[in-house]
């Protein structure tokens, strides 16, 4: 099957979590800095950043559920290929919209479980222990990422059935 | 059979079906797990432990250095440091018969030594050699074979995400495990040239002499890679001192290849977005894969399903000897199938406590340890054979003219070496133990 050119719609999701996976980038960059900062505050000055292994925890469980999105939008969750590399376009397009139909369901039910996390999490006023950072604050990034997945998968689903992947890839995976 | 473990097995069923007919890996994992989860604990438990569970994997601070380590690779990939390792590798040997080819194997070590990934290490690599190799007339089975089998040096050389994911899976400690993976990997760079030196010895026509460079030519090269060691010495080294853990070492291995690939003019905002973008693909998958396997390891330790076949293998009346390499055996076997790290996190909560109750006449630190290089090592050996060969396509990929067929031929002897190193780490576990215990 030919690549037709995206649904605009698609484009806007796929650009959106281009653009939120960049932002989790910096999430990422900036516990990278506040590592060196440490080394080298404790190294020139022996002070160090207190608390390091907070900002790593919190941070990088940030970033990371940001990468989510990007991630399955651009099909690169592996799955094995072998048994069902020769089928024709058809059935392959119906494993990827079962692919993206139970990715859509995990995204899904996980952000509902999630948001009672937060809430319970607010309830408790749960905090980490040095900064006393609630940790309710760090669920809503991860709540919008979750949502993003939800989307990200829908559009999978969609041009699985439509027959509109654009990175259909061949044999690789 | 009670009821929980034959609930269990079905799962492991169930979980085989969904990742043949193309489900990912990491869904089927969390779906199956959650199934299980469902019908051996209840609803209840389920819906309360997803509240924390997925923000409880992805905290784990032990698996933070896994998205540092894949950003260092993909910056350092776009930083030139592969072109500046190739250029004094083949200053070194190119002149030898076979020489650019082992230049080739050289600078894949030195590029596994900042990067965590054979995929990344594979296709950097061969986007720098690949045409050299051409240039000087390699026979292009030797030529593609090389550079798919050096890809793999890319996590046999520390730093290595399959490493840091194992040593999370059977809480060994990180630092240890890197420690122990050096000496055999120096030793597959080794064994690596010498498989080119017979190579081209068999058929001399395969491997050509390289162009004896001036003095200066090679003074200058050296010098070019005199960043790269500085990197790896502070990163991989302050690490084996005990001057950082891996985490804060990862930072600044990032933040050091930025500054040099800026420094080099390599690096621009472009670059680095991709970079961040490649980071997000790869390290996204790997959490993924790991929140999944998390959810599955609940389920089967409920079911007992890792106790029943820890049972069964130490009744089965085999040496412990027999067992290690069976399970070696069905990890090549399964390396037909996934990806070496799904493989890793959907095995071991089976393999290690069957590996944990066997004597090899060490102590049961020591056994984590050895185990998990062997486990490594045997694990990326999918990655350079049929069907599913990943460094092969990649490599292949660049090389269009050449059939896929004869890269794997390429790749065989290699392959037969890695076969030779793991029955001697088999052997000889001191190569393995030496450098750990050394250090501790």
């Amino acid at each position: 099957m030919a690549t037709t050119n995206p649904h605009p719609a698609s484009l806007l999701v796929r650009r959106a979590t281009a653009i939120w996976a960049l932002l989790g980038g910096v999430v990422i960059g900036l516990v990278v800095a506040a590592n060196v900062w440490s080394v080298a505050g404790g190294a020139l000055f022996s002070r160090p950043v207190p608390g390091v292994y907070e900002i790593v925890q919190v941070g990088v469980a940030m970033g990371m559920f940001m990468f989510l999105p990007y991630c399955q939008i651009t099909g690169a969750n592996v799955s094995a290929d072998i048994f069902t590399a020769r089928l024709r376009g058809r059935a392959q397009d119906s494993l990827a919209a079962l692919g993206s139909t139970i990715a859509l369901a995990f995204a899904a039910f996980l952000l509902w479980r999630m948001y009672y996390g937060l809430i319970d999490l607010q309830e408790y006023r749960e905090t980490t222990t040095i900064y006393q950072f609630p940790i309710w604050i760090a669920y809503v990034p991860v709540l919008i990422s979750l949502a993003l997945l939800s989307l990200a998968a829908l559009v999978n689903l969609i041009e699985a059935v439509t027959g509109t992947t654009p990175e259909r890839e061949g044999a690789v995976h | 059979m009670g009821f929980e473990l034959l609930i269990g097995l079905g799962g492991l069923v169930a979980l085989v079906g969904l990742i043949a007919i193309r489900v990912p890996v990491a869904y089927a994992m969390a779906t199956v797990g959650m199934a299980g989860i469902f019908m051996l604990s209840g609803p209840a438990i389920l819906m309360s432990q997803l509240k924390s569970l997925g923000f409880g994997v992805f905290s784990n601070y032990d698996l933070s250095v896994v998205p540092m380590f894949i950003l260092m690779g993909q910056v350092a990939s776009k930083a030139g440091l592969s072109q500046a390792l190739f250029r004094a590798a083949n200053a070194w040997l190119g002149r030898l018969p076979g020489g650019v080819a082992m230049a080739a194997i050289a600078a894949c070590a030195g590029f596994g030594s900042v990067c965590g990934s054979s995929l990344a290490t594979a296709s950097t690599m061969g986007q720098v050699a690949l045409p050299e190799l051409r240039r000087y007339k390699y026979s292009p089975a030797l030529a593609t074979g090389t550079l798919a089998a050096g890809g793999v040096l890319g996590i046999l050389i520390p730093p290595s995400v399959v490493l840091v994911i194992y040593a999370v899976l059977v809480e060994a400690n990180i630092v240890t495990m890197f420690s122990a993976a050096l000496l055999p990997g120096l030793m597959a760079v080794l064994f690596f040239m010498v498989v080119i030196a017979i190579y081209v010895w068999l058929v001399p026509d395969a491997g050509p002499k390289g162009e004896p460079v001036s003095r200066a030519e090679l003074l200058g090269a050296t010098a070019g890679i005199l960043p790269v060691l500085g990197i790896f010495g502070l990163v991989i080294g302050g690490i084996y001192m005990g001057l950082f853990t891996p985490t804060p070492a990862a930072a600044i291995g990032v933040f050091l290849v930025v500054v040099y690939g800026v420094a080099r003019r390599m690096v621009s905002w472009g670059a680095m977005r991709d970079a961040v973008l490649e980071t997000a693909k790869a390290s996204g998958m790997i959490y993924m894969i790991v929140l999944g396997a998390e959810l599955l390891k609940i389920f089967m330790s409920r079911g007992g399903v890792p106790q029943a076949a820890a049972e069964m293998m130490l009744n089965s009346g085999l040496s412990a000897h027999m067992i290690l390499i069976i399970l070696l055996l069905s990890l090549i076997l399964l390396g037909c199938l996934m990806d070496s790290l799904s493989m890793i996190l959907l095995v071991m909560p089976f393999f290690w406590p069957v590996v944990a109750q066997l004597d090899f006449g060490m102590s049961p630190e020591d056994t984590k340890i050895w185990f998990g290089v062997l486990a490594l090592i045997v694990v990326e050996l999918g990655l350079i054979t049929p069907p599913v060969g990943m460094n092969v396509f990649v490599i292949n990929a660049m090389a269009r003219d050449v059939p896929m067929m004869e890269t794997f031929k390429g790749a065989m002897p290699f392959f037969a070496a890695e076969v030779v190193r793991v029955v001697l780490l088999i052997a000889f576990p001191a190569i393995v133990l030496f450098l750990p215990n050394a250090l501790s």
